[in-house]
Order: C-alpha cells, then sequence, then structure tokens
C-alpha cells in the first residue's frame, strides 16, 4: 500500500523508525509541536487542513499520528481517503504501547510529567501560540521587565506553583535515544523541579501497527470518506460518525 | 470623596495596591461594602473577562486583576459578613481527581468572587467524597469542575454520580469547565451547564444559582 502520514513533530523519531520498517510506502509529515496549546477547536481546524491537502488516488489511507489530544482530532472529516487513528488519549498512550497501560500508570502516578525524545528535542523556541500560554515559559527577569518588580514576581510564583504539584518526571524510553543526552536531560530537569526521576521503558509495537496496516477495531478507528471522527468519551477513546 | 472609579481601573490595571488604598479610603467615607463589590469590582473583572476573550489580556493581566480584585476584596469580606449580607451564592470550586492543572480554575474561582459568591476552593486533584463534604457542610448550591485532559474527565461523571448515591444530586448544581470539555459531554454526564471560559463561568454561575 501507498500511505501518507500526519503525525506530531513530538513522535519524530519514532514514526520515522516505524515507517522505515515498514512492508508499505509510507509519505510522513509532521506538524509542529503545540498546535495542541491552540485549543481543541484550533488544532482541529490545522489538521483538517493538512488531511484536505492530500491529493486524491494517491494513498489508500491517511495515517494520523496522534490520539485524540485535547479534542484537537475531533470532528475530523474524511474527504476522499480513509483516515486511521489510534485510539488514544494522547502521544504519551502511543508511546506507552496501550491505552489501558497508559491508564493504570496514569492512575497509579498521579503528579508525573511525561517526557521522551521529542518531548525534549521538538519545537524549542516556539513562539507561544496563543493567549491561554503567553506568559507561562517566562523567565522572572522578563516578567519583572514587563510587569515590574512586585508584580513581576507575584506572576512568577503563581505561573510557576504547578511545578510543585508535580512530583515525578518519567521519560519514556523507546530504544531510539542515540547515546545518554536524553536521558541525562531529563534526569536534570526532573532534579531541577525537585522532582524524582524514572526512566519507563516504552513500546513502538502499537505506532508500527499503525504504518503497517494492522488496524485491529479495538485499537483504530477508520473513518471511511465522508464519515467523522468524534471523541466518544468512553473506554474506546474515539467513535466514527456517518 | 474617593474617586471609586480609580478602583475599577486599579483592578483593571492589576494595580492591587491602588485598589487596597481606594477601599480603604471608600470605607472609612463610609460606602456600603456591598457597593464596592457590586458596582466597582463586578464590573471591574466582567470587562478583564471581556478583554481575555478578545485577547487583549492574557492569563497574566488576569492574574494580576485578580490579585487586585482579592486586595479589595480582604478589607470588604469581614464587612459584608458583619452586614450579613448574603453571597450571590455559595460555590464549591476544584479540578477533579487525577488532574493538577488549576490556573484555569483559580481564575474562574478568582472572577466566582469578584462576582460576589463565596467561593470555597479545594484546589487540585479533588476526589468526588471532597465536593460532597464541602458541600454539605458550607450549604453550598453550586459545585464547579474542572479538568484540563481528556484521560482525567471521566472523574467528572464520577464525582457527579457520587452525588446521586449520596441522595445529594437534587440539592446542587453542578456545572463544568476546561479546555476539552464540551456541552456534549457536559449533557451526556448529567451536569447542569458548561461554559467555554472564565467569564462564561460567571453568567452561567449566577444563571443557574437565580434558579
Amino acid at each position: 500500500m501507498r500511505l501518507k502520514l500526519i503525525s506530531c513533530e513530538v513522535l519524530f523519531r519514532e514514526m520515522c523508525d516505524a515507517c522505515a520498517h515498514s512492508p508499505h510506502q509510507v509519505d510522513p509529515e509532521f506538524l509542529p509541536k503545540g498546535l495542541h496549546d491552540l485549543g481543541g477547536k484550533p488544532m482541529a481546524k490545522k489538521v483538517q487542513e493538512a488531511v484536505d491537502r492530500t491529493p486524491e488516488g494517491v494513498f489508500e489511507a491517511i495515517l494520523l499520528g496522534y490520539g485524540l489530544c485535547g479534542n484537537g482530532l475531533d470532528g475530523l472529516t474524511a474527504r476522499h481517503t480513509r483516515l486511521v487513528l489510534p485510539r488514544a488519549h494522547d502521544c504519551i498512550a502511543l508511546l506507552m504501547g496501550s491505552r489501558e497501560r497508559y491508564q493504570r500508570y496514569f492512575e497509579r502516578n498521579p503528579g508525573t510529567f511525561y517526557r521522551s525524545t521529542g518531548w525534549l528535542e521538538r519545537g524549542k523556541g516556539l513562539q507561544q501560540l496563543t493567549h491561554d500560554t503567553r506568559g507561562f515559559d517566562e523567565s522572572l527577569e522578563a516578567l519583572i521587565r514587563k510587569y515590574g518588580e512586585d508584580n513581576g514576581r507575584y506572576l512568577y510564583q503563581e505561573m510557576t506553583r504547578y511545578r510543585s504539584h508535580y512530583r515525578k518526571l518519567t521519560f519514556i524510553e523507546t530504544g531510539l535515544e542515540a547515546g545518554g543526552k536524553f536521558i541525562a536531560e531529563a534526569a536534570a530537569e526532573a532534579q531541577e523541579n525537585g522532582w524524582s526521576f524514572e526512566r519507563l521503558p516504552g513500546d513502538l509495537a502499537w505506532l508500527r501497527r499503525l504504518v503497517e496496516g494492522d488496524w485491529a477495531e479495538a485499537e483504530f478507528v477508520v473513518a471511511l470518506p465522508g464519515q467523522r471522527i468524534m471523541a466518544s468519551y468512553d473506554n474506546g477513546v474515539l467513535r466514527v460518525q456517518a | 470623596m474617593p474617586d471609586l472609579k480609580k478602583l475599577h481601573e486599579a483592578v483593571i490595571e492589576g494595580n492591587w495596591k491602588a485598589a487596597a488604598a481606594v477601599t480603604e479610603a471608600a470605607i472609612a467615607e463610609g460606602v456600603a461594602p456591598l457597593t464596592i463589590v457590586t458596582g466597582y469590582l463586578v464590573p471591574a473583572m466582567d470587562e478583564v473577562g471581556r478583554r481575555f476573550e478578545c485577547e487583549e489580556y492574557f492569563v497574566p493581566e488576569m492574574l494580576l486583576s485578580a490579585r487586585a480584585m482579592k486586595a479589595s476584596m480582604e478589607i470588604v469580606r469581614p464587612l459584608l459578613k458583619a452586614t450579613g449580607a448574603e453571597p450571590v451564592g455559595r460555590v464549591v470550586i476544584g479540578t477533579v481527581k487525577g488532574d493538577l492543572h488549576d490556573i484555569g480554575k483559580n481564575l474562574v474561582a478568582s472572577m466566582l468572587e469578584g462576582g460576589g459568591f463565596e467561593v470555597i476552593d479545594l484546589g487540585a486533584d479533588v476526589a468526588p467524597e471532597r465536593f460532597i463534604e464541602a458541600a454539605a457542610t458550607r450549604n453550598a448550591g453550586l459545585v464547579a469542575l474542572s479538568a484540563l485532559l481528556t484521560v482525567t474527565m471521566t472523574s467528572m461523571k464520577t464525582t457527579i454520580d457520587a452525588f446521586q448515591a449520596a441522595g445529594l444530586r437534587g440539592k446542587v448544581k453542578i456545572m463544568v469547565g476546561g479546555a476539552p470539555v464540551t456541552q456534549q459531554y457536559a449533557d451526556a454526564i448529567g451536569a447542569d451547564g458548561y461554559s467555554e471560559s472564565a467569564a462564561a463561568a460567571v453568567a452561567l454561575a449566577r444563571k443557574l444559582v437565580a434558579v
């Protein structure tokens, strides 16, 4: 089969690895990290635009390297080519290899900040895309410059307090981490924030099944031309609407 | 007579010191505490919400306005209590179990307070039992649930079901909000309302307590 892959760049290394091993010809396209910062509807619009740019009659399916991603994939409509999307809340589930594993880990490890290769190296220097996230990555000095000493300090305190709500940084290891730089960077981030650090073995099998055309109903939604992918608000995460 | 328009300005501009100073002066001059809230704080926070909607204000500006509003409320609150003035409503607010995100929820809490509500903020990662206990013991007619992840949204359903199981569902109105939440989801889980923004949350809260 010839397949088109539209994926978040956070999964860049993992997707390239999966594509390289696929028996099919996969044409990948990566969209910027941070689309989910725009919020569900604006992100959905951007992803739909990417789908709509895909030429007709060339591919047997358009694969999506995403999960529901904060409703960023909610409402995605298949035009002339069917769409395939993993039944995942987000990329962390994909990297862990199953939504059940993610659910279990998430519930047992509240206050966990997740990192992977893409979460560390992609999207650096990203412009703040939306008024919902403006200010969150600013340094104390920048906030003081903008808002004065008193208000600047107050804002820094308020906007970084979430860090104390997290207890652990979990780095999801997939074996694609060349050298030790990713582990070192993740460990340093954990230490900087006073969090504990865990290396969790990931599992790329789910991503591989996406690009290998192994789309079991329990793991993927497939939207035929004219159908829409929607959040289902149940364990299956997604459903298809005619 | 202190120029109370300066209080309105101080909130809009996020100047907590000015807000406190004008409030003190106003109280000393005999301005009614309720007037300060309904005449100046409420409209000021409504305006702040509007500016956020139009993307003139961002989260930092809202936080600073909330800070200024709270500085004024610190002075006014005990006086309001003393006059026996009832708040517009009593609301228990929190981010649901499993979810640690709270900035949005904090902004809504601030705006509700600025809107004349008594706010009982339970923080983040709040189990259903804690919502129930707070609503019951503090006689709150409104419960506001926040979630930022589709993974934790299910806790909203669990919380509503828990109120049902405890026989208290009829005693409270439950509203939901947070980035991934939709009207559709709110309807599916039996919430009484959904709001898309902090400003809309205040309007919804007012509607729900008026019924």
